[in-house]
């Protein structure tokens, strides 16, 4: 009898133990922040010891704990499966969450409600372990729309705000269509598999799983912010930073990807789902690192570079490797958390600035900030031996030798220059130069909690990377030989997009833009998809709506094509026949005709 | 006009009509035409205004080419049958001139243009008499030759004086002119059925004569020719008002009034004989007569029309126009629904 169950156990249990003191006094006490993220870092310390036990021994486990119900043939319990992908999942998510609860310490300090707030995140670190740590699709989804929730929460925690709250009622949707996805998938596994535990699900002999696995890439479309379901994650940058960080950049989004690859052994086979998923993600990488380009907001800037790395995650699991997408969303959590902190550093210090046009001149007066926002770029963009590179290069090299599609993996190219383009423009706009912000402010970087977390996930984004790929167990060949060229293939296309961003940035310093091209627009309109998609589709179907009930059904049925015709109609036919002239040669004529006509023509025997 | 001249003149307009009823020579026929039009042509003339002549003089000139052609026809009848009797008519042409030349005589559509402005133009008494006893003759010879007669014409005809007859009336005011297409109208569903039973003709006949009769002297009553002054009715003749209700709506053929007799009965002989379309027809537009009644009503008998004050003290008047008959008019106009099935033995 090992320690794995009950270590696991105890750490989720650690973790909802503040949600239960909430109706206590101590909800209301000044210290409630610093008790939940010393029971954040507390359950993150537990946790590690099933993850060294797994990566040890190997030694996976499947808790099933208590029958919750039985539905005619099916049934249902509260069941954990802690393998490789939770195993290595919780305690990354812990410690990612430890550092940002840390740092919403100092960013929310001045807010009234801030246990409120650290509820929040707490109830969405727990629904985040439900969705990872669970066996079956309902457990699943419990944890998939509590994820939902708490997003919609935060994202509108200052609801005073009214773009805020679009912005939280937009992931809501968005999020929705994407579960009609998951139900569906659901909905089939009952009817053709009578199961919901994945254990059942993987041994299914049956040949065509495209209804199912399309509905999961629906619910991962939407979750993840693919292409088509996307514009919810700019948005959401309307939430506070640590929000940012945690939901939008580590843990929330890649709930999506997490999905595809809890499905693996499905996926494997269908090889239409699998060209389908590659294209999707090659789509949505290319296309939100254009409008990265072109931002202006630091936080949606990086709010987009996520959704560029989300689609390169899905990439992965379009080409067929599961394990190398769970390492990305691993290493991506450490540096994309960092990124945000050291954006909501920046943003605080100049007095809640987030325009990069109003930035500059930071690299002397944030020095600790400055270093982690260059480092954490540089492990983005997959500078070798940091975190990124142990990922994003194996992503790139397995892409150049698989068989695969041709165009996907040049937009997947195009794309990773254009990660490093964007990068280079925080850091130039942000860091380098000449001051561009208000002189009248005091700039200041000294409180522990921010340096403690930001230095927590630096050394993260530097050997994480590292430990992580060097401890886990080997799944799938890797690729030992191939062409130089290939092999280069990443680390060039960075180069090239970061020397081309330097010099664009550079030259176009001095120079004033007098009218903005086409491809700008397209940019920085964010390719016209919101645009087209929250104003044109509803505006039609409310007119086309009121078209059809108002005027057609009211107006011309109900109203004109009867009644009024009809009434229309006799009056005219009564005036014309009452109309007489008192004529009464025409009259006679009229009786001649008549005469004759019928004489003519009705001269027969009836 | 003086006593004895009135006596003849009514007797021989009587005599006539019995002529063309009583008698089996065309001949005869012909003479009790002439002679039924000539003794009414001074009844019509009872006002001299020049409307009242201009009115005689359009009937006289209406019913003279019908009676000529009638002439035509039985001379055809002649040639080609060799007798004067009235017998089935063999020969279609001599068929339908005598059919043209009675429903001129009845003010059928398309020979309908004369009847509205000729009973506009005379007395509500002559207008009486011109709208119910003119029509016994011709009928009576339409039913003697029935046999023969052109189905496509007849019917055709019907049909027009049907919907003539609805939507002449949808646009007047004018008492006398409503009672005149309302008369087309019926007329149209006379002749519609006389093909194919003759009985309910009659039956028709009957009841619209009743109803014709009531209403005319209702309208005497009060001396209105108009819907506005027939409309303040209820200043005067308070009863009146509600008799009116009944009637009207018995004309227009509404259930469970006898004014639906006939039209019940119509259809069912034209569906008995697979004729759907036509019957079908004919009610709807039924509907139209009977809104220009339901417009009457709703102004005599529904509401209490405005009027000036020294109007509404005109009840306490004894009224001293004669009113012979019209309590059983009236009651045989509106109540005799239950009776129907009695009404086999016609058969």
């Amino acid at each position: 009898m090992n320690m794995f169950a009950s270590c696991m156990i105890t750490a989720l249990i650690l973790l909802t133990l503040p949600i239960i003191m909430t109706s206590t006094k101590f909800y209301k006490d000044k210290l409630y922040p610093y008790y939940v993220k010393t029971a954040t870092s507390y359950a993150f310390m537990i946790s590690m010891i099933p993850a060294m036990m797994f990566i040890y021994s190997g030694q996976e486990m499947v808790i099933s704990n208590w029958h919750w119900m039985t539905i005619q043939t099916m049934k249902l319990s509260m069941s954990f499966k802690l393998d490789y992908f939770s195993m290595i999942f919780v305690p990354v998510a812990l410690f990612v969450t430890w550092s940002i609860m840390e740092f919403s310490m100092w960013y929310m300090h001045s807010d009234p409600y801030i246990n409120r707030f650290f509820k929040y995140l707490l109830m969405f670190l727990i629904t985040m372990m439900i969705l990872v740590t669970a066996n079956n699709m309902f457990q699943l989804f419990i944890g998939w729309e509590g994820v939902g929730i708490m997003s919609f929460l935060l994202i509108g925690w200052w609801y005073g705000r009214t773009d805020a709250n679009t912005a939280a009622l937009q992931a809501i949707l968005y999020n929705r269509i994407g579960d009609v996805g998951f139900i569906m998938a659901m909905a089939w596994f009952l009817l053709y598999l009578n199961a919901w535990d994945l254990q059942q699900i993987f041994m299914s002999t049956n040949d065509n799983l495209n209804l199912p696995l399309l509905g999961l890439l629906l619910a991962a479309t939407g979750k993840s912010a693919q292409f088509g379901l996307h514009p919810w994650l700019p948005s959401a940058m309307e939430g506070p930073t640590p929000v940012s960080a945690l939901l939008h950049s580590s843990t929330m989004v890649v709930a999506g990807v997490f999905l595809l690859i809890r499905f693996h052994p499905l996926m494997e086979q269908n090889l239409t789902i699998q060209t389908l998923t590659l294209c999707l993600g090659a789509v949505t990488t290319l296309f939100t690192a254009i409008c990265a380009l072109t931002q202006n907001d630091i936080k949606k800037i990086v709010a987009f570079s996520t959704s560029s790395q989300l689609g390169l995650m899905i990439v992965t699991i379009g080409i067929n490797q599961p394990y190398l997408a769970f390492l990305h969303i691993c290493t991506h959590a450490f540096f994309k958390a960092m990124l945000f902190m050291c954006s909501g550093s920046v943003i605080h210090s100049l007095n809640d600035e987030q325009d990069i046009r109003k930035m500059g001149g930071l690299f002397k007066a944030l020095p600790f900030t400055t270093t982690s926002l260059i480092i954490g770029s540089l492990a983005l963009t997959g500078m070798p031996f940091l975190t990124g590179f142990y990922s994003k290069d194996l992503i790139i090299e397995t892409a150049n030798t698989s068989n695969t599609n041709a165009w996907a993996l040049l937009i997947t190219l195009v794309a990773t220059s254009m990660t490093a383009a964007y990068s280079t423009r925080i850091l130039f706009f942000a860091l380098l130069g000449q001051p561009r912000f208000n002189p009248m402010i005091s700039i200041n970087e000294n409180n522990p909690h921010l340096i403690n977390s930001i230095k927590r996930l630096l050394l993260g984004s530097v050997f994480a990377g590292y430990i992580i790929s060097h401890s886990i167990t080997p799944t799938t060949v890797p690729q030992m030989t191939m062409p130089h060229h290939l092999k280069m293939t990443a680390l060039a296309v960075t180069i090239l997009g970061f020397i081309l961003a330097l010099e664009l940035n550079l030259t176009m310093q001095g120079l004033k833009l007098n009218r903005s091209s086409h491809h700008f627009k397209f940019s920085n309109l964010l390719g016209y998809y919101p645009t087209i998609m929250h104003r044109l589709t509803p505006k039609m179907s409310l007119s086309m709506s009121q078209k059809s009930a108002s005027m057609l059904l009211d107006h011309i049925w109900l109203e004109s094509a009867l009644p009024k015709s009809i009434s229309f109609f006799q009056m005219k036919s009564s005036t014309l026949i009452s109309n007489q002239k008192g004529l009464i040669k025409l009259y006679f004529l009229s009786f001649m005709i008549t005469m004759a006509l019928s004489l003519l023509i009705l001269n027969y025997h009836v | 006009m003086k006593p004895p001249i009135l006596i003849t003149i009514l007797t021989t307009v009587m005599a006539g009509t019995m002529i063309v009823l009583l008698s089996s020579h065309w001949l005869l026929i012909w003479i009790g035409f002439e002679m039924n039009m000539l003794a009414v042509i001074p009844i019509l003339m009872k006002k001299f205004n020049p409307r009242a002549m201009e009115a005689s003089t359009k009937y006289f000139l209406t019913q003279a080419t019908a009676s000529m052609l009638l002439m035509m026809g039985v001379t055809i009848n002649l040639l080609y049958s060799g007798q004067w009797a009235i017998s089935k008519i063999s020969n279609p042409a001599a068929s339908t001139m005598m059919t043209i030349a009675l429903t001129m005589k009845l003010g059928l559509s398309p020979f309908h243009f004369w009847v509205p402005e000729v009973t506009q133009g005379i007395s509500l008494l002559s207008g009486m008499i011109l709208l119910t006893w003119q029509k016994i003759a011709p009928m009576s010879v339409l039913y003697q030759i029935s046999p023969s007669i052109n189905t496509n014409l007849m019917m055709l005809m019907a049909l027009t004086s049907v919907l003539i007859g609805g939507w002449g009336g949808l646009n007047q005011t004018q008492l006398r002119k409503i009672m005149a297409y309302s008369s087309i109208a019926h007329m149209g569903w006379m002749t519609a059925i006389i093909i194919y039973s003759p009985t309910m003709m009659f039956l028709n006949l009957s009841l619209y004569i009743f109803m014709t009769l009531s209403t005319f002297m209702l309208f005497m009553l009060s001396t209105s020719t108009t819907t506005l002054s027939l409309s303040h009715t209820w200043n005067k003749v308070p009863l009146i008002a509600s008799t009116i209700l009944t009637l009207m709506l018995s004309l227009g053929g509404l259930p469970p009034l006898s004014g639906f007799i006939p039209k019940w009965m119509i259809i069912q002989e034209l569906t008995k004989n697979d004729m759907i379309i036509i019957p079908t027809l004919m009610a709807i537009t039924a509907l139209l007569n009977l809104y220009f009644y339901m417009r009457l009503t709703y102004s005599t008998a529904l509401t209490m029309f405005p009027s000036a004050n020294n109007m509404k003290m005109k009840w306490q008047f004894e009224h001293t126009k004669k009113t012979t008959l019209l309590p059983p008019l009236i009651i045989i106009s509106t109540m005799l629904l239950p009776i129907t099935p009695m009404m086999s033995i016609l058969d």
